[in-house]
């Protein structure tokens, strides 16, 4: 029982009836790495199992041209021909290069020990395959999720072989042996020039990308859109374009929600009390009270304690336009004694003397340098062996767990504060783009069914987190070598896995399944996708972000069924709380400890549920072509049918 | 004996109070406060403890609001707790700073301010007497303490009980059995069907050891070649005369036995020798026996116990906010789930013998009737999908445990008497397997709440099954039973004192599907396979490839899967030591492997995952009560509830396809039209009409159908936190409450 190999034989099951398009284009996950097990990546195993259930009307034996064929609209086929044509040759995305390869590199695997085969380094992978052709071995890490590239020692392999570990930001550091000839580039310099393009004067490969998707995800976030579905403008509140050339923020998107009556010259002076002139604006309006969650940064209070009259005046009217409360609440993310320091830093938070009616509330959050350690502890424990004897209280002893019940606390406090007390609220933490974006986005979940759609989350994650700076290019470091930049931290993950942890206390209250998340993730490093690149609106702007790149929601939404969670109901206007405590709170194994074959299920639930609605179809179709039949019969002979009154086929009963 | 005031009334009937036949008031208290919640008492309902020999019931003064009560007992109300399901009564006196831990037939030198009850099923109740009459408040709670403790067996409310049902149930004439669908083994047929099913040919039932002297049941199996009188000769030797007992046949041919260990050293090698002959005659290729020595390699009884009592102390008792902290590490602490773990491990690594080896399993522990149970029951269901059926898993635990002579009575300390030998090993069983349908959610007939209430049906004393110890006790009990209650003889023991599994004692057909697992891939559920819309049935040929039939002799030489991994074998003979992260697979781990890297076939051989992220705390259990710990809403409750609709959405689909093709032949009479009537519907939440939009079901929580309200009431002592309190109450009772209540 030591050795439970993962789901190995998904792959081989799936294999004929997978969706190659679907898998190519998932490329920095394609992963088929057999050793480990022969799908690789926890999302390529996943999707198999999800895209054999669905092709289960496809007979096993359906040559894969054929498929191509039928999918013709779909981008991604060549893979397929490609592969059957030339089995050797390194599947390439559209746009992708070679750029080498080499021979008798030996992959140095946790699970399995050691795999000899070719390493294939394009512009966006590292590809290894396995010479033994019977048992396929394929490793396959796209460059993007690469934070660091360390030399390591193999005394024992030889004197002219050297190691080479890639340490990954996905909780994997797969390593590789090698022999040094006179002939070869050295590999390490080839992978570094591609892995960090950005320190090497090279394009990201999201620029070089040339997929073709069915549809346009940048389409999906219309800011003007959103806010006219929330029920903007209306009298108290205004869509403005005073931020259209990026002037009054830099930071911040160009079209903002801010209060009606208040003069632009007012605005300004507010600017300069916020920090990096984040002012604040809305986020989300409540439908039936007009409570609103309003975010921006810390105040320059500094250690004189500076005032700003217009900056009181804003929170003043802020308050003024919820007729439902005499109150407004201010979330400061931060722990108090922290905000206090920060006075000395000419930072500081809102006294309650200055500001009538404001209650001040610290949700004592600590600061992105300790999530970030926080993180690597994680890695350490997962990866590459875990230790079975004390897997509970090595989780515990990296308090990402219990961070993450701080941060949801946070939310629901902020959701409940607008939900049950009616009362509008500020959220801010120093700059107003780290644990900000993570308290609104999640409060907004928590109140909003609409964020639970499958667009509805994309939007959301385009709103809260891209057009309002968070900072993805310094915190996720695309395409840069320095690794060791405290600019880093893992705050997006902790975001996403904050509402996987809501998907499992509420698993039918999200339209999106576990693969989305993963998936979304993925992309978060891959740079595939221009989606997370940069950390704000204007350098998007000015790099042509989205005519140059392509949209990761371009790719989920060219494919939405497989992201789709079976169990969704839609019921409006449902507010969720998550309930936080230490009880419901789990690891997210399957994505932190994905890379690990023993730790993954056997069976996803959703392939039943699948089935289910696939019989469900079945059954209503044969049902209604029976009615038919039935009617016709009895009108031609005049005899009471007894069939129901129904022929819509809908069900024939009601609730009982 | 015991004396109280107030005399004994014999209650008939009772209105607004649902009493059980032969149930007695024993004693009363008014205007007591039940506490809802620790913070305030806002939410504090007032009414009438009473005690009765069966329960302690809390008698709402006001009528209870229309409360939509999600499963209801039968037998017990909201506020009812059986006595038997009583752990431990406290009285607590606020002002005067004492409290006590009450036994039997002991006293009491304070007015108890308050009363706690700390329950078998986790839950913990409390009442308030400050507007009580401290006399009547006094002698509820010793009523209570003394009642909780009886002195035999017989004292327990099911004997009363049962003996007027039947006769009540006389008159209308009772079915034979009850109905049972449940095989009780207390026959040979039951047995034979087994051995039938499961092909044993080399096996045949035995009743010549039954004497009455020994905790065997009547009939046993036995291999054939083994008769009577040899039989008879080996039974001196082992422990209890328990010699091995077959349990189930593999379709390979390899049996699993079980049997107790050989008392005499010197007689051991010789005697084992000629039980392993005659096992390995029974099997058809004449394979080795393996025998695994549970207790060398499995926690012990008292281990089970005492980390069961940590957890749920960590679960239910420790103040809420203080174990957020640390919650993973101390449920590590308590080694529960460790526990689980190895249990559910070595079951696997038999599995592994029968199937994956070929060979005849002999199960051995001490006295055969602890871990043996746990780990046979636990390997039958990993390999035969039969026993994942609801009447199978009841049949294998009256197989498994009932008749093999599981020590209910004391593992379950009814009687209180002897605390050591008090061990939680069926709730372990069970936990194990949650674990498993954990895991593969449509590989069981029945869902975590059937599981639950069969846990709580432990606590309650009326059905034979959990009552005793033996077989042997269980007939020696009913048959004076039969003679006090008059009943004639020759009456079948299952009709005049039924067991658990007879769900309508305690449950209505409605709430009884919520038992019924919508996701369940077994025998007759309907599965896509190619496209087309299948009804699964089993034929033998399906039961045997369902079980991995893949002969060893193929298996050993060079299939598929095989080649590779002796291929990488040798690939591993290349590493260098300090590059070998894996050392070379041993034979049972390439059979997990190969098992593992195939989709699991839920209605085959199924083995858990087993790393310790795979093994979680079963919330429904070890939470339903925790108010703080509820998610409103929430839990995996609110997917059972669109499978639950959608499923019955395409019965009443199915049903009506039937109906337009009309009746084919042998099937029941043309459904009426719109589906199978209500009462046949399988499914707890029925489909509800398309066209209406999807209303929330705000009803649902984690705790579904349970309910925390009033149901968990912790209680901080003067500072002291409770779970000191409790902790150490019996450490507690010798010391510091001695010297205070000797004031």
């Amino acid at each position: 029982m030591e050795k439970q190999a993962g789901a190995a034989g998904a792959a081989d099951c799936a294999g004929p009836n997978r969706k190659p398009w679907g898998s190519v284009t998932c490329g920095p996950v394609v992963a088929g790495d057999s050793l480990d097990s022969p799908t690789g990546s926890h999302v390529e195993w996943c999707k198999q199992l999800i895209a054999a259930t669905i092709s289960s009307q496809i007979s096993g034996s359906v040559p894969p041209d054929i498929m191509n064929r039928d999918n013709k609209n779909l981008p991604g086929l060549r893979y397929g021909a490609q592969v059957r044509a030339f089995p050797n040759q390194v599947p390439l995305l559209p746009g992708e290069t070679v750029q080498t390869t080499v021979k008798d590199v030996m992959y140095i695997c946790p699970f399995s020990g050691l795999v000899s085969g070719t390493l294939t380094i394009t512009d966006y992978k590292l590809y290894f395959s396995s010479v033994d052709r019977e048992t396929p071995f394929i490793l396959d890490v796209n460059l993007g999720a690469i934070s660091r590239l360390e030399t390591i020692s193999v005394p024992t392999q030889g004197e002219n072989t050297k190691g080479l570990e890639l340490v990954c930001k996905d909780m994997r550091s797969p390593r590789f042996a090698y022999k040094t000839e006179e002939s070869h580039p050295d590999v390490v310099d080839a992978l570094a020039k591609h892995t960090f393009p950005l320190s090497h004067n090279l394009p990201l490969f999201a620029f070089l990308y040339k997929e073709q998707f069915p549809v346009d995800g940048w389409k999906v976030y219309d800011p003007v859109a959103e806010y006219r579905r929330q029920g903007l403008p209306n009298e108290s509140w205004a869509i403005s374009k005073m931020n259209s050339t990026y002037e009054l923020c830099d930071t911040y998107p160009s079209i903002l929600v801010i209060p009606t009556n208040i003069a632009d010259e007012d605005i300004k002076r507010v600017a300069l009390f916020r920090a990096k002139h984040r002012i604040p604006v809305l986020s989300w309006i409540h439908p039936e009270s007009q409570a609103t969650i309003v975010r921006c940064s810390q105040p320059l209070v500094g250690p004189s304690d500076r005032r700003c009259k217009e900056d009181e005046r804003f929170l003043q009217i802020i308050m003024d336009a919820n007729a439902q409360s005499h109150k407004l609440t201010i979330f400061d993310a931060r722990q108090g004694s922290v905000a206090v320091t920060n006075k000395a830093k000419d930072g500081g938070y809102e006294s309650e003397s200055f500001y009538p009616n404001v209650e001040m509330n610290f949700l004592d959050i600590p600061n992105i340098h300790v999530m970030r350690e926080s993180l690597r502890k994680m890695k350490d424990v997962v990866y590459p062996t875990i230790d079975e004897a004390h897997w509970h209280s090595a989780i515990d002893q990296t308090h990402w767990l219990e961070y993450i019940r701080l941060l949801l606390a946070g939310a629901a406090k902020v959701a409940d504060k607008l939900e049950s007390g009616k009362t509008s609220v500020v959220v801010h933490c120093s700059d107003g783009w780290d644990r900000t974006a993570q308290l609104t986005s999640l409060a907004m979940l928590m109140l909003d069914s609409y964020y639970r759609t499958l667009r509805g989350f994309q939007v959301l994650v385009e709103k809260e987190w891209i057009s309002f700076g968070h900072k993805f290019a310094a915190r996720v470091g695309h395409g840069d070598e320095n690794h060791a930049n405290s600019e880093r931290s893992p705050l997006f993950i902790q975001f996403i896995d904050c509402v996987w942890q809501m998907t499992r206390q509420f698993p039918a209250a999200f339209e999106f399944n576990e693969l989305f998340l993963i998936t979304v993730l993925d992309h978060l490093y891959s740079c595939l996708f221009g989606t997370f690149l940069y950390n704000s609106e204007e350098e998007r702007a000015a790099e042509e972000v989205q005519t140059k790149s392509v949209s990761l929601w371009s790719y989920i939404n060219s494919q939405p069924e497989d992201f789709t969670n079976p169990f969704y109901v839609d019921y409006e206007h449902h507010v969720l709380y998550p309930l936080v405590s230490s009880r419901h709170l789990e690891l997210w194994t399957s994505y932190y400890a994905r890379w690990n074959p023993r730790m993954r299920p056997q069976v996803p639930v959703h392939q039943t549920l699948k089935e289910l609605l696939f019989l469900r179809a079945e059954l209503q179709r044969r049902v209604e072509e029976l009615q038919k039949e039935t009617s016709s019969h009895s009108l031609s002979s005049s005899s009471h049918s007894p069939s129901p009154t129904h022929t819509t086929g809908t069900p024939l009963h009601s609730a009982v | 004996l015991f004396s109280l005031s107030t005399p004994f009334i014999i209650i008939f009937l009772f209105s607004f109070f649902f009493f059980e036949l032969g149930e007695i008031v024993v004693n009363e208290v008014n205007f007591v406060r039940k506490c809802i919640s620790a913070e305030s008492s806002q939410e504090d309902l007032w009414g009438k403890l009473i005690c009765t020999n069966f329960k302690v019931s809390f008698i709402l003064q006001d009528a209870p609001p229309k409360q939509k009560s999600h499963l209801s007992h039968l037998l017990l109300g909201e506020h009812d707790i059986p006595l038997t399901c009583l752990e431990q009564v406290v009285t607590v006196n606020d002002t005067r700073g004492k409290k006590k831990v009450l036994g039997s037939n002991q006293k009491l030198k304070f007015n108890p301010t308050e009363l706690i009850l700390y329950c078998k099923d986790l839950r913990i109740l409390r009442f308030c007497f400050d507007e009580a009459g401290p006399e009547s408040a006094k002698k509820v709670c010793l009523a209570i303490a003394h009642y909780s403790h009886p002195a035999d067996l017989h004292l327990l409310f099911g004997f009363e009980y049962q003996g007027r049902r039947y006769h009540e149930s006389k008159v209308n004439g009772s079915t034979p059995r009850g109905g049972l669908r449940t095989p009780i083994f207390d026959r040979p047929s039951d047995w034979d069907r087994e051995i039938k099913r499961t092909s044993a040919s080399g096996w045949r039932v035995c009743s010549a050891i039954y004497d009455g002297r020994c905790s065997l049941p009547e009939y046993i199996v036995v291999p054939v070649s083994l008769a009577d009188q040899d039989l008879k000769r080996y039974s001196i030797f082992f422990t209890d005369q328990r010699l091995p007992l077959w349990c189930w046949n593999h379709p390979n041919g390899s049996a699993l036995v079980r049997m107790a260990s050989i008392s005499d050293p010197v007689q051991q090698r010789k005697i084992e020798q000629r039980v392993f002959t005659a096992i390995t005659k029974s099997h058809p290729q004449r394979s080795d026996v393996f025998k695994s020595d549970l207790d060398k390699c499995l926690p012990n009884i008292q281990d089970i116990q005492s980390s069961f009592v940590k957890v749920r102390h960590i679960c239910v008792i420790d103040p809420f906010e203080e174990s957020e902290e640390r919650w993973l590490s101390s449920i590590e602490t308590s080694r529960w789930l460790e526990h689980v773990r190895a249990f559910l491990k070595h079951s696997a690594e038999i599995v592994y013998c029968l199937d994956g080896k070929n060979a005849s399993v002999i199960l051995q522990e001490e006295e055969d009737r602890d871990l043996n149970c746990v780990v046979s029951s636990l390997v039958q269901l990993m390999l035969d999908p039969q026993y994942r059926s609801l009447t199978g898993f009841q049949s294998l635990v009256q197989k498994e445990w009932v008749m093999a002579g599981h020590r209910f009575l004391d593992r379950c300390n009814h009687l209180k008497k002897n605390d050591k030998e008090e061990s939680p090993l069926f709730m372990l069983f069970l936990d194990c397997v949650w674990q498993m349908m954990n895991q593969y959610p449509a590989a069981f007939e029945f869902t975590e709440t059937y599981l639950t209430v069969l846990s709580d049906s432990m606590w309650i004393p009326l059905f034979s099954t959990f009552l005793f110890n033996s077989p042997k006790q269980r007939a020696q009990h009913l048959i004076d039973f039969a003679k006090n209650k008059a009943i004639p003889a020759g009456e079948d023991q299952a009709v005049y004192f039924p067991p658990v599994w007879d769900w309508s004692q305690q449950f209505s057909t409605k709430d009884q599907t919520l038992f019924n697992n919508p996701m369940y891939v077994g025998k007759g559920a309907a599965c896509v396979q190619n496209g087309e819309v299948k009804t699964f049935t089993r034929t033998k040929r399906n039961y045997s490839s369902s079980v991995r039939a893949t002969p060893s002799s193929l298996r050993n030489g060079l299939k598929g899967g095989e080649e590779t991994l002796t291929r990488r074998g040798s690939l591993l003979s290349e590493l260098k030591p300090d590059f070998s992260p894996v050392k070379v697979e041993s034979p049972s781990e390439r059979f997990f492997r190969d098992l593992f890297s195939q989709p699991a076939d839920q209605r085959g051989l199924l083995i858990p995952l087993l790393m310790p992220s795979h093994v979680a705390l079963w919330k429904l259990y070890f939470l339903r009560w925790v108010p703080e710990a509820c998610i409103p809403k929430g839990g995996p409750i609110t997917a059972f509830h669109k499978l639950s609709q959608l499923v019955d959405e395409i019965e009443i689909l199915q049903s009506q396809l039937r109906q337009y093709k009309g009746p084919s032949p042998g099937s029941t009479p043309l459904p009426s039209p719109g589906g199978p009537p209500v009462n046949q519907r399988r499914m707890y939440f029925k489909a509800s009409p398309q066209n209406d939009p999807p209303t929330p079901p705000d009803f649902l929580t984690s705790s579904f159908p349970f309910t925390p309200m009033g149901n968990l009431c912790r209680r901080s002592i003067h500072g002291t936190p409770i779970s000191k309190f409790l902790n150490g109450a019996r450490i507690w009772l010798s010391t510091e409450t001695l010297a205070n209540d000797t004031v």
